[in-house]
C-alpha cells in the first residue's frame, strides 16, 4: 500500500498557506512556470533557484535551502508530472500520479449517508477547501490524463459549486473522462439535473449504489430514511436527459441475500445503465466497526454471485466484478472480473506466493490482508 | 313449443340478452318483456324442434347472455386504456385528425 | 457502534399497504402466481394471496418484501413503484406508434408444390391470372413505404415467389429508391427448388434474407410437402447450402409446419433443424384455415395433443443446451420476453391491440389488401373480413381507417373482453382476432371455447412452473426472452 500522505521536515518555509505543485526533476525550466514546480533534489543538491519548492528523500542536514522538505522515504515513488500538496507545517498529500490509472480526487468528508460499510467515514465539518483545491489540481493535471475519479463524503452537496467543478473538468481537461461517486439523491431534484445536464460534459459517468430491491434494506444499509426512492428518482432524472450512470453494489451479509433480486429488478426497472459494478467488501473506516453484520467470507457466497452476474448478463447489461480474488469466484464469473484494486491498495499474502494466476489477480486490498479475508484462499498451481 | 327464462334485470342488461337472442334468430323466436326487476324471455320453436335440442338452445342462450353481458360491461369500463393505447398506436399515422 | 441504526429503524411505520393493479392465476398445488402491471411475476402460496388482498399479510415476511419490490404493493416506505411501473408500461406500448413494419408482397399464387395445408396457391402456368404485376407492385411500395414506421420489412411471399423473380427484383429496387431514410431489409419465403446463382447473386448485393420450408426428415418433410419428383426434401436442403455458400449462415432461416404427420416425431424434427446448423425452431401449431380446415387436418387433433408435441419439443432442446449446444425455441422466446422484459417482438398473433394491419399488412397479388397472412388464408375459404380494400383504388386513409379493420382491432383488445380483462396472462397473450373469426365467426369468440386461449394457457403455466425450481431453466430462459439475442 502506498502511503499518500507524509510529514516532511523542513527547516526555512517561505510560504504560509497549503499550495500545489507540481513534481519534477526537470532543471531549466522557464521561470514563468518554474513557480508551479517542486524540484526533486538528488543526493548530490543539484540546487537551482526559481522553482515553487524543493523536495528530497535523503536524510539531508539543513542544506540551507528556502522551501526545501525532506520527505519520509516511504513517499519516493513520487515522479515526474504527480501533483503534490504541501503545507507550511510539512504536511504533504499525493493528489495526483500521472502513472496511475486510479487517481481520485476527494471533494469533501461531509455526506448525508452512514453507510455501514463506509470507507471514508462523514465529518461534519466545512472542508470545501477541499473543493477549492480540486479547482486548483484541475490547471496542473495533464491533458493527455486518461480518467479521474471524484469522491467523497457526498460530492454533490455542493450544489452549484459541484456543477462548476464539472463545467472547469470540462474546459481544462476536454479529454479526460470522470468518474463521479454520489447517492445519486441530489439529482432528484429535476431542475439540478437539468443543470447537470447543461454542462455537457464529454464523458461523465456518476456511479450510484443500489444496494437492494428492497427500500428498507437499501435505506438500512445507508443508514439513510427514504434514500431508495431518492436515489432511484435520481437516477431515473439523469437518464431523462441521457446522462451516464453506473450501479455499484458493494457485497456483504447484509446485501448478499437478495443480490440476485436486486440484480433482477436493476434489469427490469434500470436496464438503461450504463455499467454495473459488484464490489468486494473493503476493510476500512466503519467496516470494521460493523464486522459481525457485514462479514461473509466470499468463497460462501460465489454462487449467489454468479447467479447475480448471469441475470445481468442474460439482460446485455455491462457488468463487472471488482476487488475479489480469482481464487474464491466461479469460472463463469471470470468474463466480468477486472483486477481492479487500486494500485496504491492492492496486495497479496503467502498462499499467492505460488499461485500462477497471481498476474491476473487483483489482490487484497491491504486493509483486508491485515483484518479480514476469505478462509479459502489457494493457489492455483 | 314455448320455453321461458326469466334473467334478474339487476344483473343482466337488457342489451345483452337481445345480442344473445338475436344469435340465436335460426333457432327460435324471442319475446322480451321487462317489468323493471326482471326480464322475461318466451322462446318458441319450430315444431321440428326435438327435446334435447331445445335443452341445448336454452343452454346456449343462457351463456350467450352472460358472454354479451359482460362484453358490455367490460368494454364500458376500459374504454379510457383502451382509446388510450389505440391513440397512441395510430399516433404519427397522420390518419388522426384533430378536432 | 451506537451511532448505526437496526433495520427494524428502517422498515415501514405504518402497518397499512395499498395495493397496485395485479392479477392472479392458480398454477395447481396451492400455489398461484400473481402478475403486476408490467407482466413481472411472483409465486406464491394461497395463504399469502388470501392475507395479501385481504391487508393482513406481515411486512417482515418475505412475500411482503417480495411483493413490495416487484410492484404488487406500496407502503409509506416507498413511493416509486408508480413511476417505475408507468416507465415499463409505457416502454411496452411504445413501439405500437412505429405502425406497419412487416409489408408482405405476394408476388405470385404459382407454385409446384401442393402442400395439403397450403391456404393459398394454385398449380398453374398462368401468370398474368396469379402474378402481381408492376402497377400493383408500385402502388404497394408507396402505401409500404407511407408507414411511418422507420423500420421496414418486405417480405416475399407467394405461392412460390421465386416463380416471380423479376418483380422481386423489381420491388426491391424500387423501394430502396423511393425509401428515402427508411432502414428498408427484405425477406422471401420460399421453398427454395427453384434457387439458383443468379437469384443469390442479386440476394447478396441487396442483403435480402431466406426463409424456407423443413418440416423435418425426409420422410415427414416430403410427406407434408409433395411436390412433382417428390423431391422437395432434397431439393429444400440443396437449396439452403447453396444459400449459405452466398450468403452466409445466418442469413437462412427455416419454419416448421406441423401436421399429423409430425406427431410423435418432434425429436427427429429438432435433430433435423441442428443437422443442417438451424439455431433454433418455431414449433408452430397448425392453423385451422384453408386446405386444413377442408381437408380435416385440423380436426385431426385439438389443444392437448398438441401441447405434447411442444413440450415434449421444449425438454429436448433444454436437454440439449444442457449438453453445451446452444439452440432454442422462438414461440417460447416470444413469450418469455414478454415475461422477462418490457420489450415487443411484434409477433402479430400474440398482440394486444391485435397486430392486423397495424403491425403487418398483406398486398396480394391481384393488389387486394389483406390486415394479415391468415386474413389473406381466410379469403380464400371465402370470408373477406378481413380484406381491406384495393392499391388500385383505395387510398392509405381508406385502408387503414376501414372499420374492417379498426373493429375487430377494437373489438378484441385482450383488456377489453370477457376472461381476458382480469388473466393473470394478459400481458402475455393476444388478441387475434383472425384466428376467433375464423373459428367462430366472431372477433373475441368465448376464451373457455377457444384453443388459442387454451394452448398458450398451458405454455404460460408450464414455463412458469418450470423455471420456478430449475435455475438452469431460469437462466436459459432469462437469455431466450432478450430481443436482440
Amino acid at each position: 500500500m502506498l502511503k499518500l500522505q507524509g510529514n516532511a521536515i523542513s527547516l526555512d518555509v517561505k510560504f504560509n498557506k497549503r499550495a500545489l505543485f507540481i513534481v519534477t526533476k526537470r532543471a531549466g525550466l522557464p521561470s514563468t512556470i518554474k513557480a508551479k514546480y517542486a524540484f526533486l533534489l538528488d543526493s548530490y543538491l543539484n540546487y537551482e533557484e526559481g522553482y515553487g519548492a524543493y523536495i528530497s528523500f535523503d536524510k539531508v542536514q539543513g542544506s540551507g535551502i528556502s522551501n526545501h522538505f525532506h520527505l519520509p522515504i516511504e513517499m519516493n515513488y513520487l515522479a515526474d508530472g504527480d501533483v503534490i500538496s504541501i503545507e507550511p507545517s510539512g504536511r504533504i498529500n499525493s493528489l495526483f500520479r500521472k502513472n496511475s490509472a486510479h487517481n481520485t480526487i476527494l471533494l469533501t468528508e461531509q455526506c448525508n449517508h452512514y453507510c455501514l460499510m463506509c470507507s471514508q467515514p462523514p465529518k461534519n465539518i466545512d472542508d470545501s477547501w477541499l473543493l477549492d483545491e480540486a479547482m486548483a489540481l484541475l490547471e496542473l493535471i495533464p491533458r493527455e490524463t486518461v480518467n479521474i475519479g471524484f469522491s467523497g463524503g457526498e460530492p454533490t452537496l455542493y450544489g452549484d459549486r459541484f456543477l462548476g467543478l464539472i463545467n472547469k473538468s470540462k474546459l481544462m481537461l476536454p479529454r479526460t473522462s470522470i468518474d463521479v461517486l454520489s447517492n445519486g439523491r441530489a439529482f432528484s431534484d429535476l431542475f439540478f439535473t437539468a443543470n447537470y445536464a447543461a454542462t455537457n460534459h464529454p464523458d461523465c459517468v456518476i456511479g450510484i449504489p443500489i444496494y437492494s430491491d428492497d427500500p428498507a434494506r437499501h435505506d438500512y444499509v445507508v443508514q439513510a430514511e427514504g434514500a431508495f426512492d431518492e436515489t432511484i428518482q435520481g437516477i431515473l432524472n439523469l437518464k431523462k436527459y441521457r446522462q451516464k450512470v453506473e450501479i455499484r453494489i458493494v457485497i456483504h451479509k447484509q446485501t448478499i441475500e437478495r443480490l440476485v433480486q436486486t440484480c433482477e429488478f436493476i434489469a427490469r426497472n434500470l436496464l438503461f445503465v450504463d455499467h454495473v459494478a459488484l464490489m468486494g467488501l473493503e476493510m476500512m473506516g466503519f467496516t470494521r466497526a460493523n464486522l459481525d453484520q457485514l462479514w461473509i467470507d466470499p468463497f460462501e457466497y460465489k454462487n449467489i454471485l454468479s447467479e447475480a452476474v448471469g441475470v445481468l448478463s442474460s439482460y446485455g447489461i455491462n457488468t463487472s466484478v471488482y476487488n475479489h480474488q480469482l481464487c474464491v469466484i466461479n469460472d463463469d464469473v471470470l468474463p466480468y472480473y477486472k483486477k481492479s484494486i487500486s494500485d496504491w491498495k492492492n496486495e497479496y499474502v503467502d498462499q499467492c506466493n505460488l499461485c500462477v494466476k497471481k498476474s491476473e489477480c487483483g489482490g487484497f486490498f491491504s486493509s483486508s490482508k491485515l483484518h479480514r479475508y476469505s478462509d479459502h484462499i489457494k493457489a492455483v498451481i | 313449443m314455448e320455453v321461458t327464462i326469466t334473467f334478474d334485470a339487476n344483473v343482466y342488461s337488457s342489451d345483452a340478452i337481445k345480442k344473445a337472442a338475436y344469435r340465436s334468430i335460426n333457432k327460435f323466436a324471442i319475446n322480451i318483456v321487462n317489468d323493471g326487476s326482471n326480464i322475461k324471455c318466451s322462446l318458441t320453436f319450430k315444431a321440428t324442434t326435438t327435446e334435447s335440442q331445445i335443452k341445448s338452445y336454452v343452454d346456449e342462450f343462457k351463456k350467450e347472455v352472460l358472454d354479451q353481458d359482460l362484453r358490455e360491461s367490460i368494454k364500458k369500463e376500459t374504454e379510457g386504456i383502451r382509446n388510450l393505447i389505440l391513440a397512441h398506436t395510430f399516433s404519427k399515422t397522420g390518419l388522426i385528425k384533430d378536432e | 457502534m451506537s451511532n448505526f441504526q437496526t433495520i427494524e429503524f428502517y422498515k415501514n411505520k405504518k402497518k397499512e399497504y395499498s395495493l397496485l393493479p395485479f392479477r392472479f392465476e392458480c398454477l395447481g398445488e396451492n400455489n398461484y402466481v400473481v402478475t403486476n402491471l408490467a407482466g413481472e411475476h411472483l409465486i406464491i402460496t394461497r395463504d399469502a394471496l388470501e392475507n395479501l388482498v385481504r391487508h393482513k399479510l406481515n411486512s417482515s415476511s418475505a412475500d411482503y418484501v417480495n411483493l413490495r419490490a416487484k410492484h404488487f404493493l406500496t407502503d409509506d416506505k416507498t413511493q416509486i413503484a408508480k413511476e417505475l411501473l408507468s416507465i415499463k408500461l409505457r416502454t411496452k406500448y411504445s413501439v405500437l406508434s412505429e405502425f406497419t413494419g412487416l409489408h408482405i408482397f405476394v408476388v405470385s399464387l404459382r407454385c409446384e408444390h401442393s402442400c395439403p395445408y397450403c391456404q393459398v396457391s394454385r398449380q398453374s402456368d398462368d401468370k398474368v391470372k396469379f402474378d402481381m404485376s408492376t402497377e400493383v407492385a408500385d402502388r404497394s411500395i408507396d402505401l409500404a413505404l407511407r408507414s411511418p414506421s422507420k423500420n421496414i420489412k418486405i417480405e416475399f411471399q407467394g405461392g412460390e415467389p421465386l416463380l416471380n423473380f423479376q418483380l422481386i427484383k423489381y420491388i426491391v429496387l424500387a423501394s430502396k429508391t423511393r425509401g428515402g431514410d427508411k432502414n428498408i431489409s427484405f425477406v422471401i419465403a420460399t421453398n427454395l427448388a427453384l434457387i439458383n446463382e443468379e437469384i443469390l447473386i442479386f440476394c447478396k448485393e441487396h442483403k435480402i434474407l431466406i426463409s424456407t420450408s423443413l418440416d423435418g426428415p425426409k420422410e415427414i418433410h416430403n410427406t407434408n410437402r409433395p411436390r412433382p419428383k417428390g423431391n422437395s426434401y432434397e431439393k429444400a436442403v440443396e437449396g439452403i447450402q447453396l444459400a449459405r455458400e452466398y450468403l452466409g449462415i445466418d442469413s437462412v432461416s427455416a419454419l416448421m409446419t406441423t401436421t399429423q404427420n409430425s406427431l410423435g416425431h418432434v425429436k427427429e424434427i429438432i435433430d433435423e433443424y441442428l443437422k443442417y446448423s438451424f439455431l433454433g425452431i418455431f414449433l408452430r401449431p397448425l392453423s385451422p384455415y384453408g386446405f386444413a380446415l377442408k381437408t380435416k387436418t385440423y380436426a385431426a387433433y385439438n389443444a392437448d395433443v398438441w401441447h405434447e408435441f411442444y413440450m415434449e419439443g421444449l425438454e429436448y432442446i433444454i436437454d440439449l443446451n444442457r449438453k453445451g449446444i446452444k439452440f432454442r425455441e422462438y414461440y417460447t422466446s416470444t413469450i418469455l420476453t414478454k415475461m422477462f422484459t418490457s420489450q415487443e417482438v411484434g409477433y402479430v398473433d400474440l398482440m394486444s391491440p391485435s397486430g392486423i394491419g397495424i403491425a403487418a399488412v398483406v398486398y396480394n397479388y391481384d393488389g387486394s389488401v389483406y390486415a394479415s397472412d391468415e386474413s389473406r388464408m381466410l379469403a380464400e375459404m371465402g370470408d373477406n373480413s378481413f380484406e381491406l380494400g384495393n392499391v388500385l383504388i383505395n387510398s392509405y386513409e381508406d385502408i387503414f381507417l376501414n372499420p374492417k379493420l379498426l373493429d375487430p382491432i377494437e373489438e378484441s383488445f385482450a383488456f377489453s373482453v370477457p376472461m381476458c380483462n382480469e388473466c393473470a396472462f394478459e400481458a402475455y397473450c393476444g388478441a387475434d382476432p383472425v384466428f376467433h373469426h375464423g373459428v367462430f365467426k366472431d372477433f373475441i369468440g368465448r376464451k373457455p371455447d377457444s384453443e388459442f386461449c387454451k394452448r398458450n394457457m398451458k405454455i404460460f403455466k408450464y414455463l412458469i412452473k418450470r423455471m420456478e425450481h430449475d435455475p438452469y431453466v431460469k437462466k436459459l430462459f432469462m437469455s431466450w426472452a432478450q430481443p436482440n439475442a
